[in-house]
């Protein structure tokens, strides 16, 4: 009897010990980034290009389905070995298990290049979705990269952005910095201004990669900043919201609840909106030294991506599985959605309005989960879903 | 509801890099010597729960052997057995309960501090319970042991597995194998040194078939665990790894009987004298109004230590 208990009582702790060993590899946050989306022509057209994980897609934006392979010699569909089209879906099965957290760039008419988590930028073929080379860099990348020109600038993971020449795909330079740059660098004229989690807000030359100023936020900058007024608009983990000056004067700071990490927007009248990963979405008049218009916490949980302003209004997605539409005068909530499932909606939104070359019949606000059954969700301005993208 | 055992240690971690010149190795070290401390009385009382089970195991030998036909009176004894020597049979195995989330707790802070892609740094914001703390993110996860010797000892990058960094990190999944046997053979040890205190009390006893078999499954869990153990930190971060390494030298001083007396006399707990009651199975177990039985029973000899 008591060997019994004894004896049960050793495995009860064994089993315990066993489940909670299981539980702490469980319990830890697996994985890379979130996805990201952006426009991309494509026979003559504006679509929607999809980066996450081990895929790119490009997709239909009237109804998220990945577009149709066309042969551009005969107009027709691009058939498989069981004859089926083929759809515009590129795998990292195709590239040492490649990973993808940066939209493609588009280099001719028949070439995009995609940057990998492993540390290549894929020069692949358009029309068949297949991989013709791969070229190394320095470091591994989950930022978009920057074409400009005749250079593509490569921002990286743990530090510094590369300039590597669209003619032979060489390294031109390297401006290193001390930690990682996790967001797409912004041209302006012949400024290069990189945001970097050092802390730090650089300028160099962009031709030569020259220094020349720097700025220190206090925190992690980990969004583009938004270019407005001739002035630089970014926050940083330092739980603050900075204009700056183009000769890298902080002008004006505004102290937010939590780290800013979107990117901001702006309006027609110079009002900017933020949000921060409190759930709080912030607007400031950026004519009137960043004063507070009003600020309100809108989400339970954080709001990672920048807000997107469109026709009077403001719109959020949140860690929560929720996305917004707040009013723009007064940040009043007007809307508020759940996805099924809650997932956390990290990656940026994007707003697409219809255009000649935008086949679309109303704007639409594209929303990134980082859950694949509903990876992006598609409602008109009024806040009703219209398609979901499944992997 | 685990955010409220992780986000404190994440925030004490980083704190104690800040205080530590930034320096996140230190900081590892230094939170868990704190919480292997803090959570020492708990181990004692574990060590304490353990050591009276095995002081008793003669006694429960013998109520076993008497009344191998009856087992709700063996259980009413040995709930008297129990009762009176101010022994819990599961005793051992609370602390061990509360203390096993702490120290899951503290691994996962390790994990989450040192966050290396946005995915992971993200969730860091909803963590920091002190504002001042966001400035310091992200923490100095490349770390070499003797600095003034980096081409030689290059840089290792605390977030990754020691395959992914410089060769001499491969000896990290090797003290770790060392360290938890080595802690393991220490904690045997003590309890062999229980065991062996009874076995000389009463000569009967072969070493009992609970202690056999409570001792055949330690002894297992000295080989399998250094392996299992060993084996995680070849997949998991350098960090960790020196986690688990000071964790185990901190294991190995609280169970060598030197640490032991340190520790008891920081906690200021009294050394207690190994008195067992024995208990008068004859007049009590019977009940009350049941006739007595006719067969005789072998007298039962009081415990000496009474």
């Amino acid at each position: 009897m008591i060997a019994t208990i004894a004896s049960r009582q050793m495995r009860f702790v064994l089993l315990f010990m066993l489940a909670a060993t299981l539980s702490s590899c469980v319990g830890t946050r697996m994985g890379v980034s979130w996805p990201s989306i952006g426009l991309i022509e494509l026979n003559g057209l504006q679509h929607i290009s999809l980066a996450y994980n081990d895929q790119v897609a490009i997709l239909n934006p009237s109804n998220g389905v990945a577009t149709r392979l066309i042969d551009p010699s005969s107009g027709q569909p691009i058939r498989d070995s069981e004859n089926n089209p083929r759809n515009w879906v590129f795998s990292g099965a195709a590239h040492e298990n490649a990973q993808f957290y940066g939209v493609p760039v588009r280099l001719d008419e028949e070439s995009l290049l995609i940057a990998d988590y492993n540390g290549n930028l894929l020069k692949v073929n358009s029309i068949g979705a297949t991989i013709s080379r791969a070229y190394p860099v320095k470091d591994q990348i989950v930022a978009n990269l920057l074409e400009a020109d005749d250079i593509i600038y490569v921002p990286l993971l743990n530090g510094g952005v590369s300039a590597i020449s669209k003619q032979d795909y060489s390294e031109i330079w390297t401006f290193p910095t001390s930690a990682g740059v996790w967001a797409q660098p912004l041209l302006v004229g012949d400024m290069l201004v990189i945001p970097s989690v050092n802390h730090s807000l650089y300028t160099i030359d962009r031709h030569s990669g020259a220094f020349i100023w720097e700025v220190d936020l206090g925190g992690s900058v980990a969004s583009t900043p938004l270019l407005a007024n001739d002035r630089l608009y970014v926050g940083s983990f330092n739980r603050a919201f900075f204009e700056i000056s183009l000769d890298g004067v902080i002008l004006n700071t505004y102290d937010t609840q939590n780290w800013v990490w979107g990117a901001p927007a702006i309006d027609e009248t110079g009002v900017v909106y933020l949000a921060d990963l409190s759930g709080y979405v912030h607007a400031l008049d950026s004519h009137n030294n960043l004063a507070e218009l009003w600020s309100v916490q809108v989400a339970e949980r954080g709001i990672r991506a920048g807000p997107v302003y469109f026709e009077q209004r403001v719109m959020v997605s949140a860690r929560d599985g929720k996305v917004y539409w707040l009013d723009s005068r007064d940040g009043e909530l007007i809307n508020a959605r759940e996805i099924e499932g809650a997932p956390e909606l990290l990656g940026d939104l994007l707003l697409l309005e219809p255009s000649e070359t935008l086949d679309i019949d109303e704007p639409l606000l594209i929303v990134s989960s980082v859950d694949t059954g509903k990876l992006l969700i598609a409602f008109g301005v009024d806040g009703r879903q219209t398609w979901i993208h499944r992997r | 509801m685990w955010d409220i055992i992780l986000n404190p240690f994440v925030t004490m971690l980083t704190w104690l890099y800040a205080l530590l010149n930034q320096d996140i190795v230190l900081a590892i070290v230094v939170l868990t010597v704190i919480i292997r401390l803090l959570t020492y009385p708990l181990l004692a009382k574990q060590q304490e729960s353990q050591r009276k089970m095995q002081q008793v195991q003669p006694q429960l030998k013998k109520l076993q052997e008497k009344y191998k036909n009856d087992k709700e009176k063996l259980s009413q004894a040995q709930m008297k057995l129990y009762r009176e020597n101010k022994v819990n049979p599961v005793g051992g195995c609370l602390p061990l309960v509360v203390q096993f989330p702490i120290l899951i707790g503290l691994y996962q802070a390790i994990f989450f501090a040192l966050a290396a892609t946005p995915f992971q740094l993200v969730d860091l914001s909803e963590r920091l319970l002190i504002p001042g703390l966001d400035a310091l993110i992200p923490l100095q996860r490349f770390w070499t042991p003797i600095p003034q010797l980096v081409q030689l000892l290059p840089e290792m990058d605390l977030t990754k597995a020691p395959t992914d960094n410089p060769p001499y990190a491969l000896a990290l999944p090797l003290l770790v194998l060392i360290t938890t046997w080595a802690q393991s053979k220490f904690s045997m040890s003590m309890s062999k040194q229980t065991s062996s205190k009874n076995d000389d009390d009463d000569d009967d006893d072969d070493g009992g078939n609970v202690g056999g078999q409570a001792q055949a499954m330690t002894k297992s869990m000295t080989t399998i665990m250094p392996i299992m153990f060993g084996a995680f930190s070849l997949s998991f971060s350098v960090g960790l790894s020196i986690y688990f390494v000071t964790s185990n030298l901190i294991g190995i001083v609280q169970y060598s009987p030197q640490g032991r007396q340190v520790l008891d006399r920081l906690f200021g707990k009294k050394k207690q004298d190994d008195v067992i009651v024995d208990v008068e199975f004859e007049d009590e177990e019977e009940p009350v109004k049941k006739p007595r039985r006719t067969k005789k029973k072998k007298p039962r000899k009081k415990s000496s230590s009474r």
